[in-house]
């Protein structure tokens, strides 16, 4: 298994896509930008700011970006495939803003199919996340028939079922009143802290709502 | 089932699995078909003949007038010819048949009645004839003498002399066992030895009476008059019996290949039409190979947008390509297994047959083996294209 992350650094990290665009100031482009584990924070941008893009950069998935990022002191242009799965499932937990969930199958099996890969058996603490979030007359559900709110709600479940040292929410709450947004803030701080684990949430402008967040402008 | 394998099996298209498995052991059946029939039937034309390869032929001159009247001479090959004839590719090598220089005398009694007869040896280079086991071997000294002789002889002897002479006819195996009294004498008569030959073998391809080649060097140096002669026979290896190259440069140096020559034809001829059936066969498979290729490239490519959120989710490699390579295994499984049982059951159609002409043996096994290394050829290749693919759906667009 990949060993622990304690550092995500974003060197004079900048896309392609802006090479060639005049930028406003940006405390992340084109910065020495350090993200640490146990951190709070908050990416606020503008849309087509790019912050969807380094969420893809930080999780491997793209790589169209000039500088560099390291986790600890490793170039992460340097980690194996099978190495990338590895941190996929162990270090760092993502909730992508089109939420990624296999539409046929139903909520609770969305969870569970992710809790088999991440090797998370505690699923009694996924039924109390269900019952928290308002979701138990639809963990039968298809996810393909809930609303964004709720396929929102419970792909963020799902990215909690796994060990982490990062977790990366691009948009976790867009859709959900600021009732929700609370009890989501909760939980994700609650297994946060259990795991050590750092929180970075992306917003352009309904944030989740965790405290004591060191804000970033992208 | 796990959730990972039920999403990775949607879009799965039976109808194009069972079109590849099809074609796949039309494929299978023909190579492992044809290489069956092979094995069975080429001990027809060649087992017959244990002492002497098929591909081993005797060529001696042609036999006209300016033989007789010009004394033996004119029959014998020259240096030049035969290092002319070593020069044609179809020669692996040549040797020379060595004559035995002093008479020989064999008598034979059995129940009572004896024959004697005048007669002659001549020996080949050891190499040539192989088989006749271990005894195809003389020691100086030996009182016994191993002989392979021509089973014309034989055939002359039992149909054409034995019924006229009110004799019996003997078989192979009854005159194997018959020992010759050989009488061998010097050109002057000075000199003589008595010997006990054994007839150890027949063969279709050497119209002579062959003693091991350390026999007849010893006798010629005990009896002979040390006058050395060329060769009129040539003993000659080729790497293609049957080629028309041969038949070519035989004619025209007015030279004929001695013995049967219709084994190494159809010898020739079994492995060429064998080599085209198998050729085709192959293309058979192979063009399935790739029906199954695009099959499961298909279905991926359909499933591409669930492999890639089973990726990020960090789902190892080989897990999310496992379903797939169970579809490649059991189709090529289920085309061998069928190949191989349609086989068996064509097998037992024409195996009587091809006993009766003296074939068999184990043509399911070489079958069975040529059927197994495509399947695997199949299934690396297919499993390899899926480890690709899973990988392609990471997409790092860079």
């Amino acid at each position: 298994m990949t060993s622990r992350i304690d550092t995500i650094t974003l060197d004079n990290l900048l896309p392609r896509v802006f090479a060639q665009e005049e930028m406003p100031s940006s405390q992340i482009w084109c910065t020495d930008c350090r993200i640490e584990r146990g951190g709070r924070y908050l990416i606020e941008a503008a849309s087509g700011g790019g912050k969807s893009s380094l969420a893809s950069f930080i999780i491997g998935s793209r790589r169209d970006y000039t500088g560099t990022i390291y986790f600890n002191e490793t170039d992460i242009r340097t980690i194996s495939i099978d190495g990338w799965q590895d941190i996929r499932r162990s270090r760092i937990a993502y909730l992508p803003q089109e939420l990624g969930l296999f539409p046929e199958l139903s909520a609770i099996d969305n969870i569970r199919l992710k809790a088999d890969v991440g090797g998370f058996d505690d699923m009694a603490m996924v039924e109390r996340w269900i019952s928290m979030l308002g979701l138990e007359n639809r963990r039968d559900y298809p996810a393909g028939r809930l609303s964004i709110g709720q396929q929102q709600r419970v792909a963020l479940i799902r990215s909690l079922c796994q060990p982490y040292d990062f977790i990366l929410l691009d948009e976790p709450v867009s859709h959900l009143d600021e009732a929700n947004n609370l009890i989501a803030a909760r939980i994700v701080e609650e297994d946060a802290q259990r795991k050590g684990a750092a929180i970075i949430t992306f917003s352009v402008g309904n944030p989740l709502l965790i405290e004591n967040a060191t804000k970033l402008k992208l | 089932m796990r959730l990972t394998d039920k999403l990775l099996r949607k879009n799965i298209s039976g109808g194009r699995i069972a079109g590849f498995a099809l074609s796949n052991f039309i494929g299978l059946l023909i190579v492992a078909g044809a290489v069956t029939f092979y094995v069975d039937s080429r001990s027809i034309w060649t087992d017959t003949e244990s002492f002497v390869r098929s591909d081993v032929m005797v060529i001696n001159k042609k036999v006209t007038s300016a033989n007789t009247l010009g004394g033996n001479e004119a029959g014998r090959f020259t240096a030049e010819e035969i290092s002319e004839l070593e020069g044609q590719p179809w020669v692996r090598r040549t040797g020379a048949f060595m004559a035995s220089d002093f008479r020989v005398y064999a008598s034979v009694s059995h129940g009572g009645r004896g024959m004697e007869t005048a007669m002659f040896f001549e020996s080949v280079p050891d190499g040539f004839v192989d088989g006749g086991g271990s005894d195809w071997h003389y020691g100086e000294g030996d009182t016994t003498v191993p002989l392979i002789i021509s089973k014309d002889y034989l055939t002359l002897y039992n149909f054409g002399f034995a019924g006229s002479a009110g004799l019996p006819q003997l078989s192979e195996q009854l005159i194997s066992g018959i020992p010759l009294q050989l009488y061998l004498r010097s050109e002057d008569g000075e000199r003589n030895m008595r010997l006990t030959g054994r007839i150890v073998g027949f063969s279709n391809r050497i119209n002579t009476v062959l003693v091991p080649e350390s026999f007849m060097r010893y006798a010629n140096s005990r009896l002979g008059t040390g006058s050395e002669l060329a060769p009129s026979r040539l003993i000659v290896d080729v790497s293609s019996p049957g080629d028309v190259a041969i038949g070519e440069f035989l004619d025209a140096h007015r030279w004929e290949v001695a013995g049967d020559k219709t084994g190494s034809s159809a010898a020739f001829l079994l492995k060429t039409v064998t080599g085209t059936v198998i050729a085709i066969g192959a293309v058979i498979t192979l063009l399935s190979l790739f029906v199954l290729m695009l099959s499961v490239s298909l279905l991926m490519e359909k499933n591409r947008n669930t492999i890639h959120r089973l990726l990020m989710l960090g789902t190892p490699l080989r897990q999310v390509g496992a379903p797939y390579r169970q579809i490649i295994i059991a189709g090529c499984g289920a085309a061998f297994v069928a190949a191989m049982a349609a086989l068996a059951a064509l097998r037992g159609y024409y195996l009587p047959a091809i006993e009766g002409l003296g074939g068999g043996g184990h043509g399911l096994l070489w079958g069975a083996v040529t059927g197994l290394a495509l399947t695997a050829v199949v299934v690396v290749v297919n499993v390899a294209a899926v480890g690709k693919k899973v990988r392609n759906c990471l997409t790092f667009n860079s």
